[in-house]
């Protein structure tokens, strides 16, 4: 400890650098002080550091200030809903297979800090199938490529997803979550009885609040049924070609996910206070603007149809 | 948009050519691309001008920008504009980030991605500020930034964790994403996001200003220190799914601070707010009395919130109150004993601090071999925060024996044992013993 009794030796008439030198060669107990200061260790502290009745204010195994983790994030969900009917076999399968593989990695970024991106695939064919047991974190994520065959069981895809679409089940993350992304992929007219599912499907609350986009595959595909699903003309697409098909699927899933994992938009074309009902579904809205957009920018990069060549 | 592919060469404003060598990133108004421009590799960030409002009024706005010039260095500024292209697209160019700079977004998370271009597969790198000092330091110069940005009659309009680059080792920072500043007052068609933008652009009433950019620029600062979100706590995470309703209800018609003295029914919930739990407890009552201020009167009224000026002085304040022990604690005098108003022990194990009192301030200093002041700090008029001004420093020829160094351009005049005072001039130094009295001129300190 830093002594209180301090002795003065006069150093007089020398020049102030010599008196800096000399303070400290003559005044001894100056240069004790100086070294306790340096490392002083408690004698009494050593022997007893808990002793003191405040110690418990001090919880020293966890007050680093640079001990951060990750900010606390959000999560997004990012459903894909893919066709594996027979119908999807070749170019169809094979270019979704590709698209998604490429996918993958230009998702990873966008939920940047505030968001953990999660992505969960359900396949129907005449099986109705999740890729994994779960969503995986899209760092962690690994396509395996899908095979196609059977018929077109879409009601039963739409229950499956219903049911796992729940704070039980598949959103059970303990922090907020956004509301997540649906995105359905099929070339034909479901070969079971849809209405019935998609209906349940409607009352489920995820849903309600979801990001709903559909890409129909080919001349089969019934855009109507697929306005059906997503609530929205803006938030369907329909590819005839290969290209076609790569392009969208990527536009459509980079876009969604990309609203999906952030926070709305305000513009500052509002000059009144906002309420509740303006803003409701203000992703899906800007979703279907975006994909619009996109969709208008895109060329034709190859002309052969989907369904011809076979 | 019109998107550019590599190797195609842009018009400049002003002649030459930009010629694209890839992508930087993407956001919501464009694309950034990596361009050689005049034998200089450049950042072109080329904008979707249907997503504008008014692409020619953005344009102008830049120009006026790029022709007053960033109100320090702390700025990736505009440098250049492109020519226009006949349907309007149009870009600018700015300098490149440096690569000893990490973005504000990898650091709320701790870490940053890279992504093998072969397999696709990604690998983690930490990313941590790798002393306090030079946390606090990045804090002081993100309240500066501003501060001058606000001198210069502008605001930033569009402050969030996009915004920023940050030396983790110096604490230097680079504000970027320059394009959306505008004069105080005009607005070019800026978007924001609930969570940074103050609450009354939340709910519609207000255009992004000054006073606006006061509230995201506390939110910045909250989320670099308490590595959480001042307004999500248990009212929030109730809602389980953030819709676009509960963002409007919870960022800005009834926005509660997590730490609201009087009101606690947002309060953090362990388990996934741990940061702030962890965090509000280490840092200075002067320093959470602050955000107190910011995220409760300041939510309704802008007048109330923190100016650049007090958050710079509250920072500074907090810097020169890091103790490093020998032990290796690192941390802030609040999280140290006190066992007389004058001395710090650590609690880890048991050293002591000694303290030097400045005429101009409450605080004490805590006194450590190593630890400085700066110029602001012993000279009223000066607002370097950058400068080291003195030193405490071992003297070399005596091993054990502390004193300040003068590292100021100043003489000072430091009282000697022998009761005298002498001159210090630059370069020069003195021990410090239980008397010492040094006189910088307007302020002193002693022991």
């Amino acid at each position: 400890m830093m002594s209180n009794e301090q002795k003065k030796e006069p150093v007089t008439g020398t020049p102030a650098e010599k008196a800096a030198e000399e303070a400290a060669k003559t005044a001894q107990d100056a240069a004790e002080a100086l070294q306790n200061l340096a490392a002083a260790v408690d004698p009494a502290a050593k022997t007893a550091p808990a002793a003191d009745a405040d110690d418990d204010l001090f919880d020293f195994d966890d007050d680093d200030p640079l001990s951060a983790t990750g900010v606390s994030k959000k999560s997004l969900v990012i459903f894909f809903l893919i066709d594996t009917s027979r119908s999807m076999v070749g170019k169809k399968i094979g270019e979704l297979n590709t698209v998604m593989e490429e996918l993958i990695p230009e998702i990873r970024r966008v939920g940047e800090a505030d968001t953990d991106v999660k992505i969960a695939v359900l396949t129907f064919g005449t099986q109705v199938r999740w890729m994994y047991s779960e969503p995986i974190l899209i760092e962690d994520f690994e396509w395996s490529r899908l095979r196609a065959d059977g018929v077109t069981n879409m009601g039963e895809a739409f229950r499956e997803l219903s049911s796992r679409m729940s704070r039980n089940s598949f959103l059970n993350s303990p922090s907020l979550s956004f509301a997540p992304v649906i995105f359905l992929m099929t070339d034909g007219y479901p070969s079971d009885d849809y209405k019935e599912a998609l209906e349940e499907l409607k009352q489920n609350s995820w849903y309600k609040f979801g990001l709903k986009a559909a890409l129909g595959i080919g001349s089969e595909a019934n855009d109507e049924m697929l306005e059906e699903f997503t609530g929205s003309k803006d938030t369907v697409v329909h590819a005839y070609s290969g290209g076609q098909l790569a392009q969208m699927i990527k536009i459509i899933a980079v876009t969604s996910a990309q609203i999906g994992s952030k926070s709305m938009t305000l513009s500052d074309d509002v000059n009144h206070e906002l309420s509740e009902e303006e803003v409701r579904s203000a992703k899906q809205k800007l979703l279907g603007q975006q994909i619009q957009d996109s969709m208008t920018n895109l060329g034709d990069a190859d002309a052969i149809s989907l369904d011809t060549g076979w | 948009m019109v998107e550019l592919s590599i190797g195609q060469e842009v018009e400049m404003e002003y002649g030459g050519k930009a010629q694209v060598l890839g992508v930087i990133g993407s956001g919501g108004q464009g694309v950034v691309y990596l361009v050689r421009y005049n034998g200089m590799k450049w950042a072109l960030k080329w904008y979707d001008i249907d997503k504008m409002k008014n692409p020619k009024a953005f344009r102008k706005n830049i120009q006026n920008n790029i022709s007053d010039g960033p109100p320090s260095n702390k700025f990736l500024w505009p440098k250049y504009l492109t020519k226009e292209n006949p349907d309007g697209t149009f870009g600018y160019l700015m300098e490149l980030k440096p690569e000893s700079f990490d973005s504000f977004v990898d650091i709320l998370n701790t870490y940053k991605l890279s992504v093998d271009p072969l397999t696709g597969r990604s690998t983690k790198t930490p990313v941590r500020f790798t002393s306090l000092f030079a946390m606090v330091t990045a804090v002081i110069n993100i309240v500066n930034a501003f501060r001058q940005l606000h001198r210069a009659g502008k605001s930033y309009q569009d402050l969030n964790d996009g915004g920023f680059f940050i030396n983790m080792d110096t604490g230097a920072v680079l504000v970027c994403d320059c394009d959306n500043i505008a004069p105080d007052g005009s607005n070019f068609g800026i978007g924001g996001k609930p969570g940074y933008m103050a609450p009354e652009v939340v709910r519609g009433v207000a255009k992004p200003n000054v006073q606006t950019d006061k509230y995201s620029l506390a939110v910045v600062l909250f989320k670099l220190l308490f590595r959480g979100d001042p307004m999500e706590g248990e009212k929030v995470v109730k809602d389980v799914c953030l819709t676009e309703s509960s963002e409007l209800k919870h960022y800005g018609q009834n926005a509660v601070f997590i730490y609201d003295p009087d009101d606690a029914s947002n309060r953090p919930v362990r388990g996934i707010h741990d940061n702030v739990i962890k965090f509000w407890r280490i840092y200075p009552d002067y320093v959470k009395d602050a955000f107190i201020r910011s995220f409760t009167l300041g939510i309704s009224d802008p007048n109330k919130r923190i100016i650049e000026n007090e958050w710079q002085k509250i920072f500074i304040r907090l810097r020169s109150e890091i103790i490093q022990c020998t032990c290796g604690r690192t941390n802030f005098t609040s999280m140290f004993k006190q066992p007389d108003f004058k001395s710090y022990k650590c609690p880890q194990c048991g050293t002591i601090f000694d303290t030097l009192k400045f005429s101009n301030r409450k605080n004490r200093m805590p006194l450590y071999l190593g630890s400085v002041f700066y110029e602001c700090e012993i000279d009223p008029d000066s607002e370097d925060f950058q400068t080291i001004a003195g030193e405490l420093v071992e003297n070399k020829l005596k091993p054990g024996v502390l004193g300040f160094k003068n590292m100021s351009d100043k003489v000072w005049r430091a009282k000697m044992p022998d009761g005298d005072f002498y001159d210090i001039p630059p370069g020069k130094g003195f021990p410090i013993w239980q008397g010492l009295v040094i006189d910088f001129g307007e302020v002193t300190a002693s022991l």
